[in-house]
């Protein structure tokens, strides 16, 4: 038998720590209450008097619909029974349930603001009996802190648009301005080629000469506009192709006779060697292919040595064409190689240098046999020369149809 | 293997239904707007089975809400997404763009809560077929590839009921994945369970 004394020490150890858990529950950040399976409030925490300003002896002993007669029905009470009858936790938060108890804090001014609240019901057994544990976590501060965060994802957007609206206009621009050049530019060599061709009479040699500076500068800044109005067209997505079944050894002869001249300039000279089958048919729009054909003839020429071959093949492997074109100029130093394809890039970017040229004809050639579904690649050496070559794609007539 | 057969399915899918009929409709009260959940379909498939189940392959993207069983059964139910359709729910339900790739705390939470409501009407329905109790614990909200979410190793051929829940939203119907991981007592335990009250009709 334990003596009187003994079973004496143990009650008031038990009342200083049911003491003791009090104070905890009283120090605690969060709303706190418990209610039993009849419903009723057995515990409520400090925050909950100052929040609710509702005393603990005006609550504990009451059911909830007592102390919160406007919640009767709602989702908060229906959770509580789910914890008590079938032992369900459940999360009420702040997004889906706008301020679920009517609590509120005290502001500077004595002003009253209502609580945003996120509320977690939760069911507990002791000793047999069920109880639910209702808490409820301030979340006031981090709504304010997200609507800052929404506040500045929004300007950062508007800030994005803005930027997409110049780079709208800037493209707008270019592409008027550069329509704008053309015409007057196409009279101008029109007149130009008219004068130098003697028809208006005979000129002074020192005329002349003159007269062909202003012709070619002038045929430079059309070509340098239509290759720039070109990179506006891919770059705005509207570049249109009309694919269609191109007869390849033809457009490729009449691509070769039509730079002749031009490789005259440089004393080279085109030949094609390897051909295939007379008839064979490529997937293509013709004027796009032409242009490639004529930019890499060009290169070809301009970054050869004086007299010199440059050499121009077709193969067929499976469904593919390749079409090679093969100088031996000065090659592509290793450096520049990776950026050969990238747009205004030339490998002799100085004021000095010896040829003409944007740039832009490559970044064009690999857009071009991009859309086509096509390749573009090159193989050099330095001081040996370069061989670039397209790939295209065999028309095939089932599989088009 | 478990088997399950078409009598076996039928019940579960009708017990389902209606608890998850209950669900749709306290969503549809907090969204103001017409939510609708069903479950076209219900299996007992392998882990690295369920994994792959979501979507293409066991390395997509998931995310969801998860929490955890104990009582008559221990194990964890798993509400899960493909990432994208996490977003776009939690778009639909709080009305909000969310441009974001990443869900705010808020928007996290708010997707527990939704999950919580669905993760238990099905826990429930399935105490009710077991006539005991299933205690669950709070939502938790997770991310993951199908792989990690169900931690699956090769060879891992635990067994889990995989039941497939079609949210009906108005704008669109996007389908949700539930999965209860049960450990194998505990499935036994339900399939003789469920026996017993096919027999009982
Ligand atoms: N066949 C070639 N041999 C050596 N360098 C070449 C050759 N083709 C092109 N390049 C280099 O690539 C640069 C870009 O070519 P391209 O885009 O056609 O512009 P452009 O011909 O107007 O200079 C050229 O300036 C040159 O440096
Ligand atoms: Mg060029």
């Amino acid at each position: 038998m334990p003596s009187d004394g003994k079973r004496n020490s143990r009650c008031t150890a038990m009342q200083e720590s049911d003491h003791l858990f009090e104070k905890v529950l009283d120090l605690s950040e969060n709303g706190l209450f418990l209610i039993d399976s009849e419903r009723k409030i057995v515990l409520w925490n400090e925050w909950m008097v100052k929040a609710s300003s509702i005393e603990r002896d005006e609550a504990i002993g009451f059911t909830f619909s007592e102390v919160f007669p406007a919640l009767a029905g709602k989702r908060v009470a229906s959770v509580i029974n789910a914890a008590l009858d079938s032992r369900t936790a459940s999360l009420l938060s702040r997004s889906l349930n706008k301020a679920i108890f009517p609590l509120f804090f005290a502001g500077g001014n004595g002003e009253k603001h209502r609580i945003e609240q996120s509320v977690t019901v939760k069911p507990i057994r002791s000793n047999g009996d069920d109880y639910c544990l209702v808490q409820i976590t301030d979340v006031t501060s981090m709504v304010q802190r997200e609507e800052v965060l929404k506040v500045l994802a929004k300007e950062a957007e508007e800030a994005l648009h803005a930027a997409e609206d110049v780079s709208r206009f800037k493209s707008e621009f270019t592409s008027t301005v550069s329509h704008e050049l053309r015409t007057p530019l196409t009279s101008i060599r029109g007149s130009l080629g008219l004068v130098s061709s003697g028809v208006m009479g005979a000129l002074q040699p020192e005329v002349n000469k003159l007269i062909d500076i202003a012709y070619s500068n002038t045929e430079r800044l059309l070509f340098l506009i239509n290759d720039i109005l070109d990179i506006d067209k891919i770059e705005s997505g509207n570049m249109s192709f009309v694919m269609e079944a191109v007869d390849l050894m033809p457009l490729l002869k009449q691509a070769i006779e039509a730079n002749q001249p031009y490789g005259d300039q440089y004393q080279v000279h085109y030949c094609l060697k390897e051909e295939v089958a007379q008839g064979i048919k490529v997937h293509a729009d013709r004027d796009r292919l032409m242009q490639v054909f004529n930019n890499l003839l060009s290169n070809a020429a301009k970054f050869s040595s004086e007299n010199s071959d440059v050499e121009i093949n077709v193969i067929q492997k499976g469904g593919m064409v390749r079409v090679e074109v093969k100088d031996s100029g000065i090659g592509i130093p290793l450096k520049f190689q990776s950026r050969i394809f990238e747009k205004f890039s030339q490998a002799d970017g100085s004021d000095t240098r010896k040829v003409g040229g944007t740039g832009l004809g490559l970044s064009i050639s690999k857009a071009i046999m991009e859309m086509m579904k096509g390749a573009i690649g090159f193989a050099t050496e330095e001081g040996k020369g370069t061989t670039f070559y397209i790939d295209l794609c065999l028309y095939d007539a089932e599989k088009v149809t | 293997m478990l088997e399950i057969n078409d009598i076996q399915r039928d019940y579960i899918t009708e017990v389902l239904n209606i608890s998850m009929g209950s669900a749709a409709s306290v969503l549809s009260e907090m969204v103001n707007e017409e939510v609708a959940l069903s479950v076209p379909e219900i299996d007992f498939l392998q882990r690295n089975i369920a994994a792959n189940k979501f979507d293409q392959t066991s390395e997509s993207k998931m995310s969801g809400v998860t929490q955890s069983m104990s009582g008559a059964l221990s194990g964890d139910a798993l509400l899960m997404f493909p990432e994208e359709k996490t977003l776009s729910i939690v778009r639909i339900l709080l009305g909000e763009s969310v441009s974001v790739e990443n869900l705010t705390e808020m928007e996290q939470e708010a997707m527990c809560e939704i999950g919580n409501i669905i993760l238990n009407a099905v826990v429930s329905s399935v105490a009710n077929i077991l006539e005991q109790e299933i205690v669950s614990s709070l939502p938790r909200f997770i991310k993951g590839t199908g792989k990690e979410i169900y931690a699956v190793d090769a060879g891992n051929e635990d067994l889990v009921m995989f039941i497939k829940v079609d949210f009906g939203l108005e704008s669109q119907s996007i389908n949700g994945y539930v999965t209860m991981m049960l450990n194998v007592d505990s499935l036994q335990n339900f399939m003789t369970q469920l026996d017993e009250q096919i027999h009982a009709i």
